[in-house]
């Protein structure tokens, strides 16, 4: 094993002008263990680390190798760095934002029209049932599932679902989840909570709409 | 003579009761009945017939005078007609329904591929007085009728266009109406006794039908039967036009009536579209899972939903895109593994309206851990790469690509991680690799920034693109696409991001690049130069010598494909050096501008 190697300059010396950022890393190169300069962005073509490194890191870097003594020889040739970075491929980052939580204001108003229990209250995958009517801010009935007389004799049925998990609109989502069984609510839909700027244009439903469901809590299973 | 024996064989038997009729009565009565028949001698037969002493054997055997009686009335022109209609009425109205099902399903099935649709239209009235004769216990029998019509159904050709359906050349139109008024009264009867119940289990609480209940579940399941067959064929075969189209359209009403018939036996459209992720409870009864709801029907369904808007006014719209995308999934995964041509369409179509319904950069990396978000942009890749037809190859692209701009970052990210594992194309690849270069340039612009296209997750995704996959013997030509879009987003980098910067990682990923990629690339490019200059001058010396005989021959339907010409082989080398310059034009640049950095 070759003998520890010396300093060279002094911390004047380093700071001066006259010693261009190429010989310490030069020396760094010449000197340090692998892993030692992976950490600290050295490897490759002199030219292009001395872009992308400040004197002052150089600076640091050359005293951090002498402080912790981790010269080429005093660590095990394999490569190190590979094995990391290889294990970072396959994990999942932890940077990953958890869940989006909606931090900001809910996009939707709810006034109660008729009270419901007060007990029976869904929680998220429960199966609600509801009748329902929906209109836009003009008025313009999209959509309802109570059966008219206008409308075929048909066995009309409240639409079920479960709730809470992303099946439905956001504004129903949430609308939900604070009725109780019996109630009778009018929800009213910002479109980011509803169907946002594409609209849904075959059942009339413009971009950037606001919706109005007068909605009626049937059941909760 | 027949005549004769006929009347003979009918005097004999006016005293007797049913069972004491004798074989040979049976055989005597048919035969001379029905070659009287086929004599024309039908109005004699019809006096026979209608008398009121011979009803008792006209009740028991007259049912197997059908086949030359439906001769006659499918011949139209006949004079015969009026009196074999006569008789053919009386027949219906007078003899036992079970034996009339048989003789008339016989007649049916009669191989008669010409006729196919005036059968059908012949036989489905009288086919369905005799099922509502049966009361009760019909649905069986409906069941096997339904069937039968099918298979027959299934026999005639598809229309292809608008006009072919105007004009209705294969008759297809007329028998999808037909079938719509045949089954009608069943449709009714079943929706009364779905209304019915309903009331009666809201008055009683919810206890189980009796011995009724049970009855009248086997006719909505023979019905519910029916649609899902009519649902895989035709109508999965049929391209339905719109109405700005073809304002009036017997398929598209077809298909809607469907839609009211699935309806009315108490199944909810949601229920079936959203299928296959909805954990049913299993029906108790006649029908398994996969078989109450077969996949492809089901697709059809969604289809019909969600590309033609067929049941607009009924479906709720309260259900959020992304949920439907993520069934409609499913559906698209059975579409688009078939190879016709008009399963592929309709996956397409599917997956193109689902795709539209999301915001942009909107769907989540989680996502990818369902299946189908994997398997469906392989069977993409299949369509986008070997599928013949020209206009579902360029459609798979364009859907392909939008499938990539509904993704989030992180999404595209893994994405495209996963592509590049696993395409083994190289115009995929390549096409990747380009998809790659826009979101790096989009991380790059102030304000994008993020964590998966510069910095620290960009380098192992480069460290797959800048790589050849048999080092310095990579054939070239084969990878060419991916080669070159490499180079490009190389090229770029090495421009763009500023080494002062070093946004992207790239600076100080260079010399593993280096070592990796361009230099085998040079070798490489270097050997098949020599190669192919080698070949060229080779060709060019044997065309004044004798050719040798190949080794190999290629032969297509047994013919075998001539050997190219010289001139053609000539052409080819010539092309390949060409593309050699055009990988070495841009090594060559790129090498410049890594030393103009260098130097600067």
């Amino acid at each position: 094993m070759a003998a520890e190697p010396t300093r060279e300059w002094s911390d004047e010396q380093l700071k001066s002008d006259d010693l261009p950022k190429k010989d310490i890393i030069k020396f760094l190169q010449d000197n340090a263990a692998h892993s030692f300069l992976n950490e600290h962005k050295m490897l490759g073509n002199i030219k292009n680390v001395s872009k992308t490194a400040k004197k002052d890191q150089l600076i640091i870097a050359y005293n951090q190798l002498f402080e912790s003594k981790r010269f080429k020889g005093t660590e095990p040739e394999e490569d190190v760095a590979e094995q990391i970075k290889a294990v970072k491929i396959e994990e999942k980052p932890k940077e990953v934002k958890a869940e989006v939580v909606d931090e900001g204001p809910p996009k939707y108003t709810k006034s109660v029209l008729k009270k419901g229990d007060k007990t029976n209250f869904p929680k998220k995958g429960d199966t609600v049932s509801c009748w329902y009517t929906g209109t836009l801010e003009d008025g313009t009935v999209f959509d309802t599932n109570i059966p008219t007389a206008a409308r075929k004799k048909k066995q009309a049925k409240p639409l079920s679902f479960k709730v809470g998990m992303g099946r439905v609109i956001k504004g129903w989502d949430e609308g939900l989840l604070t009725m109780s069984k019996g109630e009778t609510a009018r929800l009213e839909i910002d479109p980011e909570w509803a169907y946002g700027r594409k609209g849904l244009p075959e059942s009339k439903i413009p971009p950037n709409a606001k919706l109005i469901f007068e909605v009626e809590l049937v059941s909760v299973d | 003579m027949a005549l004769e024996q006929l009347s003979d064989v009918v005097q004999r038997c006016q005293a007797l009761s049913d069972d004491g009729y004798t074989t040979e009565d049976h055989d005597v009565f048919t035969t001379a009945g029905r070659t009287c028949i086929e004599e024309g001698n039908s109005l004699q037969v019809l006096s026979i017939v209608l008398d009121e002493k011979n009803q008792n054997m006209v009740r028991s055997l007259g049912w197997n005078l059908l086949p030359p009686l439906v001769q006659v009335l499918l011949k139209e022109e006949d004079k015969n007609l009026p009196q074999c209609l006569a008789i053919f009425n009386h027949l219906i109205e007078s003899c036992r329904p079970k034996e009339l099902l048989i003789g008339l399903l016989e007649e049916l099935e009669h191989d008669d591929p010409d006729r196919l649709a005036d059968r059908l239209h012949l036989l489905l009235p009288p086919l369905q007085k005799v099922l509502l004769c049966l009361g009760s216990r019909k649905a069986a029998s409906l069941g096997m009728t339904l069937s039968s019509v099918l298979d027959q159904l299934d026999k005639l050709p598809v229309p292809d266009t608008k006009e072919q359906e105007e004009d209705d050349v294969f008759s297809l139109c007329r028998c999808c109406t037909d079938l719509i008024q045949f089954a009608r009264p069943f449709v009714q009867e079943a929706r009364q006794t779905l209304l019915s119940r309903g009331t009666q289990r809201e008055n009683s609480g919810r206890t189980a039908g009796g011995q009724d209940g049970e009855k009248e579940d086997e006719l909505q399941t023979e019905l519910l039967k029916f649609c899902m067959k009519i649902l895989s064929q035709p109508l999965l075969d049929v391209q339905l036009r719109d109405p700005d189209t073809l304002p009036l359209s017997p398929l598209r009403m077809f298909a809607t009536e469907i839609l009211e018939i699935l309806g009315a036996v108490g199944e909810s459209l949601p229920a079936l579209v959203f299928h296959p992720l909805l954990k049913r409870k299993q029906v108790p009864g006649f029908l398994e899972e996969e078989v109450r709801y077969p996949k492809t029907s089901l697709a059809c369904l969604a289809h019909m939903v969600f590309v033609h808007h067929l049941a607009a006014d009924t479906f709720p719209s309260v259900f959020n895109p992304v949920f439907c995308l993520r069934c409609n999934m499913e559906h698209i995964s059975a579409l688009l593994s078939r190879t016709e041509d008009s399963r592929l369409q309709k996956g397409l179509e599917l997956y193109e309206k689902s795709l539209v319904r999301v915001e942009n950069c909107s769907l989540p990396a989680d996502l990818l851990e369902i299946k189908t978000f994997l398997t469906v942009p392989q069977n993409l890749i299949k369509v986008m790469t070997i599928c013949p037809k020209d206009v579902l190859r360029t459609k798979g692209l364009k859907v392909f690509q939008l499938s990539i701009d509904k993704f989030d970052t992180e999404a595209k990210y893994r994405f495209f991680q996963y592509l590049l594992r696993t395409s083994n194309h190289s115009g995929v690849e390549g096409y990747i690799i380009k998809n790659i270069k826009n979101q790096i340039n989009t991380a790059l612009q102030p304000g994008n920034s993020n964590i998966w296209f510069e910095g620290v997750h960009l380098l192992p995704l480069l460290q797959r693109v800048f790589r050849l996959p048999d080092g310095p013997e990579t054939d070239l030509l084969q990878y060419l696409d991916r080669v070159m879009e490499s180079l490009n987003l190389l090229r770029y980098l090495v421009i763009r991001d500023k080494v002062t910067e070093n946004q992207t990682g790239i600076w100080t990923e260079l010399y593993k690049i280096e070592d990796t990629f361009l230099k085998p690339l040079r070798v490489g490019l270097n050997m098949s130069r020599a190669h192919y200059e080698r070949e060229l001058h080779d060709t060019a010396d044997s065309k004044r010598k004798a050719k040798e005989e190949s080794i190999l021959s290629v032969s297509v339907g047994r013919e075998k494909l001539p050997k190219m010409s010289s001139e053609s082989q000539i052409q080819a080398l010539h092309s390949a050096l060409h593309t050699f310059d055009m990988i070495e034009s841009v090594l060559v640049r790129i090498e410049e501008l890594i030393e103009v950095k260098d130097s600067l």
